[in-house]
This record gives structure tokens, C-alpha cells and sequence, in this order.
């Protein structure tokens, strides 16, 4: 459980000091106010990365050089530096030579309305969200795709080099193939564990008929290195690594139809939310088996009463939630252990 | 005077103090700002030394330059393995009493050292001066990698063992060796990796001992 937050230059806050409650707490503000940035705070701090940027530089306050997280995690105080050349993380005052078991602490899920673009948009929004639960559950994950992705980069730069060097190109296949074939199979393992429990979710928060499918298209088959030998000749031609789990990707279907065209706007968000509550059902099932965090940010202000009380149900309820809103229009309803009003960049307890 | 009107005066002069900051002479800047572009000294630390430097009794300064001088004049890279010499060939390759068919391949010259220290190995060295890095715009060609082939070539080697990191450049540069070199009638051997001396099986990645288990050796 996190009691609490400290930012430092991060994105418009100064400084910013916030005890957390262990049940749900409610952050209220108009739009602009730094709601969705408490939100990303706590993520960077629980897991150095954010939910809505895939880099951590635009994070900095504007005119600095560097931002600052801090929190307390159970027993744990935590602590995360970020300058441009420099990352700092450290767990309970001591700084960390690698990431592992600071990162094994606490584990987050987001849920927020640019979550539809899982179901619109392209493939890497589904390989983040496939990312960043393994990233949570297996230790070999972050490894296996940092590694992969140092090979690829490195594979297609010599690829794209202005004289050919298929020299070169094939010493980077064998690191390519051996840390690719961890990623494809991770990636398959989670869908596995993550589908049924998304269908099931699905079913439950929309009240439908028709039935939602997740399936898992891997870039590569598993013979990824004869994929590779056969589509040599076509990357040469394109200049880039054309199979390979890069191109990994989610099928999403309702009743067998495409979602992304044949879903409605409604079921494209009942997707995304179910496809969220398989995350944090997956992460409540491993590892130490504790409900992970619920980032919920401005969800709630656009379902009616009956929806917002079906996903409520449906989220593990051991779950500490942080949520954001623009107004209370439930204030019968819901029971936050603690309020916020986040009104210019000062946090008042209400 | 009022206790608040004493410490608004305070304040002001404190605060002019601020306006008109002091600094140190120019040379000492220019000093500090020479000594900051060595690796691993920040501001802090410059400033220390410059001010050691200017403030000793002795001639101790004057001595670190002469050997910073006499140093670079005398170290050159040795011609045949690439290590730190002060003639031709460095200590290592002009002693006869190692094994000249053994020919360890690393990447940088510092590299050697570590190696020296493990007393396990006595035969020759080659040193890159670096890695195939794409993505750091080096090839081949600005490694030491023809020397390499010249040198099995020329000499006779019974097995060369290659010593360079375990990450995806250090991978592929020994990739990219092993291929140029499969060929010859030559054993080509790789350092083992695995488990930490002293490490427990509950502390390692997936990777490690996926390495460790296929690079098992027999007892």
C-alpha cells in the first residue's frame, strides 16, 4: 500500500505533498489542474516508467533539468531521480545498481479514456500493454526486451546504412533470435492468462450479448529464425527487420468481428476497461498475490451511475484506487476514504 | 531598533551580498573548468583540486604534471595486442615464457588486466579497442580487427578464446569474429557465464541460468 507521495519539478508541480489513504481517493479539479499528473507520479515512483508517455523526458517541469519521486510503500521508502544521462532509484535510503527488487514492490494497473486506442489505435499501444504487465510478473521480461530491442535497433540501423553490410547484419541475428524467442513466448504465456479473464470481464461490466475475444498474433512463428532467413531478401529490399516480435500484436474481436471497425464507440470502451480489469485480475493472481494500484483518471465522469458501480465491482476491491474526476456528481454514491480538491497546483483535504 | 527592523537591515545586506557575487580570478576559473573534462571530477571536486594546486607548499602539483607529461610521451598502445606499452610490445607479448598458441581476444585494454589477475590464463592477448556498435557509428573496420586476422594468420594458434562482454554488442562483435574465423583449422572457445561465484540459484535471472544449465560442464 502507498501512503505517500512527493514530487519535485514534475511536469507543473514545483513540489507537491500528498498522503494516500488505503481504500479509494478521490482527486478533484478542473481540467489542467495536475489531476492525470498525481496519477503519473505515482506510477513513475512504482514502476519508472509512465502510463501516458513512453519517455520520461517530457515529465521534467518545464526550464529544469532533472524531477524527483518520493513515497513510502508498506514498509519502504522509495525514491527515484531523473536527469537526462542520469537515472537514480533508491530503495529504503540506498541507492540501486539495477532496477530488480526495487521494481518488484508495488504494482500498478492504469485505467484511463485514452485506453480506447487499444482497440483503435496501432499495434504498440496493444505490445505496451502487453509490456507493461510482463514487466510486472516476470523478472526475465525486462531483460529479454531491453535486450531484443538494443538488437533490432541495432539491425536495422546497419540495415539502413548507405553500403551493405550483411556481415554485420548477421552477427546481430543470433542475440535478435535468442532474446526474441523469450519475448514471443512471454508475450503468448500472458495472453494466454489474460484472455479469459478479459471475455469474462467484458461480459460482466457491459451486460451484452456478444461476446469479446482476445487473441495473440505473434510477429514471428516459432521458428522465428527460419522467418527470418525467409523474409531476408524483403528486408533488404525495406531497409528494416520485417518479422520478429516487433510486429507482435492483439486480435480483438466481438462476436468475430473485427472491434476496431464493428464495435460501437460503447463497446470499444467496455473493451479497453475489460481488457484493464484482466491486468489487475492477472496481477492479483501472481506473484505475491496482492491487489495491485488502481490509477483510475476521469473514467468515472463519463458513465452513468449503474456502469460506474459495475466497474467498481468488478475491480478487485483490496485494491488501493486513486481517482481522478472533474466534479462530484456522486457524492451519494461513492465512498472515497479521502477527497481532494486540486485547485491552482495546491491540494486541499475536503 | 526593533527586532524586525534589524533583521529587515540584515536582510538587505545580505541581500546586496548576493547581488554582487565574488568569484575566483579568471586563471583559477580557466584552472577548474580544465580539470572538470577529466571523467569522474564534477564542480565540486574541481574546485578542490584547483585550490590544492594553487594553495600547496611543496611541489607536489608540479610533480603531477611532469608525470602527466612524461607519461603520454612514454605510453603508446603496444603493436601487436593493443595493451598499455612503454616499447614496441608491451610486457605480456615480449615474455617467452607464455604459451604462444594461445591467442585471448576482449575488447578493450583494460580488459586484460582483470584477466591477469584470475592467474588462469598465461598465453597471448588481443585487444579490439572496442565493439561492433551500430548505434554508436562503429563498424569493423575502426576496431583492430584486421590486425586480428593478420596476426592468426602470421602466427600459429591452437585456440582462441574470445573474452567480451555478455550483451547484445559484445554478442554480435563475437559473432561477427567466430564467422570470419570458422574456416581455419583453429578451436574457437568462448568464456563461460553463468551463476556468480558464490550466488545462489533463487537470485538469478531466467537468462543466467538458462546459460548456466546449456553451458554445463562435465564432472
Amino acid at each position: 500500500m502507498l501512503t505517500s507521495l512527493r514530487l519535485h519539478n514534475f511536469r507543473c508541480f514545483e513540489g507537491l505533498s500528498v498522503d494516500i489513504g488505503p481504500g479509494l481517493n478521490l482527486f478533484l479539479g478542473g481540467n489542467g489542474e495536475g489531476k492525470t499528473t498525481i496519477l503519473e507520479g505515482v506510477c513513475v515512483l512504482l514502476r519508472l516508467q509512465s502510463q501516458r508517455s513512453a519517455s520520461l523526458a517530457p515529465v521534467v517541469q518545464t526550464g529544469k533539468k532533472s524531477f524527483g519521486v518520493r513515497g513510502r510503500f508498506e514498509e519502504h521508502e522509495l525514491e527515484f531521480r531523473y536527469r537526462a544521462l542520469r537515472r537514480q532509484v533508491r530503495f529504503d535510503g540506498v541507492e540501486q545498481r539495477t532496477v530488480g527488487e526495487y521494481l518488484r514492490l508495488g504494482r500498478v494497473v492504469s485505467l484511463a479514456n485514452v485506453d480506447i486506442e487499444l482497440v483503435r489505435g496501432g499495434s504498440d499501444t496493444r505490445r505496451r500493454y502487453l509490456d507493461f504487465l510482463g514487466l510486472q510478473i516476470d523478472n526475465a521480461y525486462r531483460p529479454a526486451l531491453r535486450a531484443y530491442e538494443r538488437a533490432l535497433r541495432a539491425r536495422n540501423a546497419l540495415l539502413k546504412s548507405p553500403t551493405a553490410r550483411p556481415r554485420e547484419v548477421a552477427a546481430y541475428d543470433a542475440p535478435l533470435i535468442q532474446h526474441g524467442q523469450v519475448l514471443l513466448r512471454q508475450r503468448a504465456e500472458l495472453t494466454e492468462s489474460l484472455a479469459p479473464l478479459a471475455g469474462q470481464a467484458y461480459e460482466r461490466i457491459s451486460a451484452a450479448r456478444e461476446k469479446f475475444t482476445l487473441r495473440f498474433v505473434p510477429g514471428a512463428s516459432a521458428d522465428f529464425e527460419g522467418d527470418l532467413e525467409r523474409s531476408h531478401r524483403e528486408s533488404i529490399r525495406l531497409r528494416q527487420t520485417i518479422v520478429g516480435p516487433h510486429r507482435d500484436d492483439l486480435e480483438l474481436r466481438i462476436d468475430d468481428f473485427p472491434a476496431a471497425q464493428f464495435a460501437s464507440e460503447g463497446q470499444q470502451r467496455g473493451i479497453a476497461l475489460a481488457m484493464k480489469i484482466a491486468q489487475a485480475d492477472v496481477l492479483k493472481k501472481s506473484g505475491d498475490k496482492k491487489a495491485p494500484l488502481l490509477l483510475i483518471d476521469d473514467i468515472f465522469g463519463e458513465l452513468d451511475p449503474e456502469r460506474r458501480n459495475a466497474l467498481l465491482d468488478n475491480l478487485p476491491p483490496a485494491s488501493q484506487k486513486l481517482v481522478t474526476a472533474t466534479a462530484m456528481p456522486w457524492r451519494d454514491e461513492i465512498i472515497a476514504d479521502i477527497i481532494y480538491e486540486l485547485c491552482d497546483r495546491r491540494l486541499r483535504r475536503l | 531598533m526593533s527586532r524586525t527592523g534589524g533583521s529587515s537591515s540584515l536582510r538587505r545586506v545580505f541581500h546586496l551580498e548576493v547581488l554582487k557575487r565574488t568569484e575566483y580570478p579568471e586563471a583559477i576559473r580557466d584552472l577548474i573548468t580544465q580539470l572538470r573534462q577529466m571523467p569522474g571530477v564534477g564542480p565540486r571536486s574541481a574546485e578542490r583540486i584547483a585550490l590544492w594546486m594553487i594553495q600547496s607548499r611543496d611541489d607536489k602539483p608540479e610533480q603531477i604534471a611532469t608525470a602527466i607529461s612524461k607519461t603520454r610521451a612514454q605510453i603508446r598502445p603496444c603493436k601487436l595486442c593493443g595493451f598499455f606499452a612503454t616499447e614496441e610490445l608491451c610486457e605480456i607479448c615480449r615474455d617467452d615464457s607464455r604459451a604462444s598458441d594461445l591467442l585471448c581476444v576482449v575488447e578493450q585494454p583494460t580488459d586484460i588486466l582483470p584477466l591477469e589477475k584470475t592467474s588462469a590464463f598465461r598465453g597471448q592477448y588481443h585487444a579490439l579497442g572496442g565493439r561492433i556498435a551500430p548505434l554508436d557509428h562503429i563498424g569493423p573496420e575502426d576496431l583492430r580487427i584486421q590486425e586480428l586476422l593478420d596476426r592468426i594468420a602470421r602466427e600459429n594458434f591452437s585456440e582462441i578464446i574470445f573474452a567480451l562482454a555478455a550483451d547484445v554488442e559484445g554478442e554480435a562483435t563475437t559473432n561477427y569474429l567466430v564467422e570470419s574465423l570458422k574456416a581455419k583449422p583453429i578451436k574457437l572457445t568462448r568464456i563461460a557465464r553463468g551463476l556468480p561465484a558464490g550466488g545462489g540459484l533463487e537470485s538469478a535471472d531466467e537468462l543466467t541460468l538458462y546459460q548456466a544449465l546449456t553451458g554445463r560442464t562435465k564432472l
